[in-house]
């Protein structure tokens, strides 16, 4: 990883089953940033946060993901590469057949953890950061969806990833809640890591700016930060 | 209320396993129940044949010394199982039950001869090995005639050979039908977990992680699956043993322990071989395929 980039991607072009979705790539983003993606349904986002989470391959330029290559990444360093990549998602995916704590656990033991009280403090300390911790021990489908997503955001702190990278995190949850979430994801993004956000929920910008990047026919742009506030209509 | 929400998602959880695990137990029992036949199908065949009747015809007037000392050379001889002699009243006796008439009052004597009935070991009973015998038999001066129906040792020899192919495939094709279905019944298992899978994949668990609790699991349920198997099998044979005791016996304690350790490999391993491919499957997989 050269300096303080965590993500740092040149010249990439992202195919979706031989699809062209995005191309012309070049983006940096760098320790404690917070990052949105905009843009419409289809305009890939999704794909872009897929890419640097290896779900799907690089096939054109460098992407440099903390400290992976991705165009020369092999299938059996992508579960390493997930373990210093925290997800979340828009249907959460947790686990539904074990309660949380187990959820949480089943992320520490698959990434190498084997203390048992080193596991239930680390399950603790994370589920405490996001205000869970009584629900310990109920089962993912009894929570609320902002409850669930908060189990989740926990789950991809567990090992203190440099990223976090959060598709959608508020599609499915009401406005009140999204804003809790996004509060979550920027107060973790302050103190632990970069935090990409891909929305298309044009309230939270509003309500909690930061910076944005726009999908938009293949390409990527960058939004003025000053422009920002007074062109939202425009997006 | 939430408490019991928890409970009914396990109890949930908990019947999906109990139905993957009487499928494979079903199939399993009737894997068995074949191994039980082929076990047993040498003992029926050789009840059938041992109880085709050789009579050996006497003469009329013949001593008692002479009778005790054929029927000891008989006794005596390796093919013979069993033989039993006809005395001429014994004889008339059973055809005056079967005809329901004094026939010896209007003759006015009795025709019927004295006879020996032989019955002789399965491997003994082909027309081949009854010709050599009834050859020696004849050589006795006292014997008249040996008697047996050889059209029914052909046919009961040729029906044997026709039963055991028949068996054979049938076999082959049951055990290829059971290794289906438990394979269907495992893929539908698997698939229920597919989104679970992914998921564990996209926290960054090695595939291998991810498989070895599905594996574990597949060979504890093969295992139950086999043992409750053997339950059912065991009643079985004990029935059998009750209700057939003539016909077939389970002495052999090898063979059927065997055979136990048979179904419970069977289990462990059809189970284990389509969890391990199922698995992998679902491992593969792209996750925009996974809502097919």
């Amino acid at each position: 990883m050269s300096n303080d980039n965590i993500i740092s991607i040149k010249n990439a072009s992202i195919f979706q089953q031989d699809t062209l979705v995005l191309k012309d790539i070049d983006l940096e983003i760098s320790k404690n940033e917070f990052v949105y993606l905009i843009g419409k349904v289809g305009s890939g986002k999704s794909s872009l946060i897929k890419m640097l989470n290896a779900e799907i391959p690089l096939n054109n330029g460098t992407a440099n993901v903390v400290g992976y290559e991705m165009s020369k990444i092999k299938r059996r360093q992508i579960p390493y590469l997930r373990r210093h990549i925290g997800v979340v998602f828009q249907d959460f995916q947790l686990l539904t057949d074990r309660n949380i704590k187990a959820n949480l656990e089943f992320v520490l033991k698959a990434t190498g953890w084997s203390k048992k009280n080193k596991i239930s403090e680390r399950i603790k300390e994370v589920l405490d950061k996001v205000g869970m911790i009584d629900k310990i021990l109920k089962m993912p489908n009894t929570l609320s969806g902002g409850e669930q997503q908060r189990v989740v955001i926990a789950r991809a702190l567990l090992n203190n990833p440099p990223l976090i990278l959060a598709d959608e995190p508020t599609g499915n949850l009401d406005p009140e809640t999204s804003e809790e979430i996004i509060k979550v994801l920027q107060e973790i993004s302050k103190k632990e890591c970069a935090v990409v956000v891909a929305t298309h929920n044009y309230n939270l910008l509003k309500s909690f700016p930061s910076r944005t990047i726009k999908c938009e026919n293949k390409i990527i742009t960058e939004i003025d930060k000053k422009k920002n506030v007074i062109d939202f209509e425009i997006i | 209320m939430k408490k019991n929400n928890d409970k009914i998602a396990l109890r949930r959880l908990r019947s999906s396993y109990a139905t993957t695990v009487v499928s494979i137990t079903l199939v399993l029992f009737l894997v068995g129940i074949v191994g039980i036949l082929a076990l047993t199908s040498k003992q029926l065949s050789d009840y059938v044949k041992e109880n085709i009747n050789v009579t050996v015809m006497l003469k009329d007037n013949v001593k008692d010394v002479d009778v005790k000392y054929i029927q000891k050379n008989l006794d005596a001889s390796s093919f013979v199982k069993s033989t039993k002699y006809v005395s001429k009243d014994e004889a008339a006796k059973e055809l005056q039950e079967e005809l329901g008439e004094e026939f010896t009052d209007f003759l006015g004597y009795n025709p019927l001869l004295s006879s020996i009935d032989v019955k002789v070991y399965a491997d003994y009973a082909n027309v081949d090995s009854l010709a050599v015998i009834e050859k020696q038999l004849l050589k006795n001066s006292q014997v008249k005639e040996v008697f047996y129906q050889k059209s029914l040792i052909q046919l009961v020899n040729e029906n044997v050979k026709k039963i055991s192919f028949f068996f054979l495939v049938f076999s082959g094709l049951l055990f290829l039908i059971s290794i289906t279905l438990i394979n269907n019944t495992i893929r539908l298992s698997v698939y229920s977990k597919r989104f679970i899978i992914n998921t564990m994949q996209l926290v960054g668990a090695t595939r291998s992680f991810i498989r070895i609790p599905f594996l574990g699991k597949s060979i504890l349920q093969g295992f139950i699956s086999a043992v409750l198997a053997i339950g059912l099998l065991i009643i079985v044979i004990y029935y059998l043993q009750q209700e057939a005791y003539e016909i077939v016996s389970f002495s052999d304690l090898r063979l059927i322990s065997a055979l136990f350790i048979i179904v419970i490999i069977i289990g462990i391993l059809i189970s284990l071989i389509s969890t391990f491919f199922s698995v992998n499957k679902y491992l593969k997989i792209k996750s925009h395929n996974l809502y097919l």
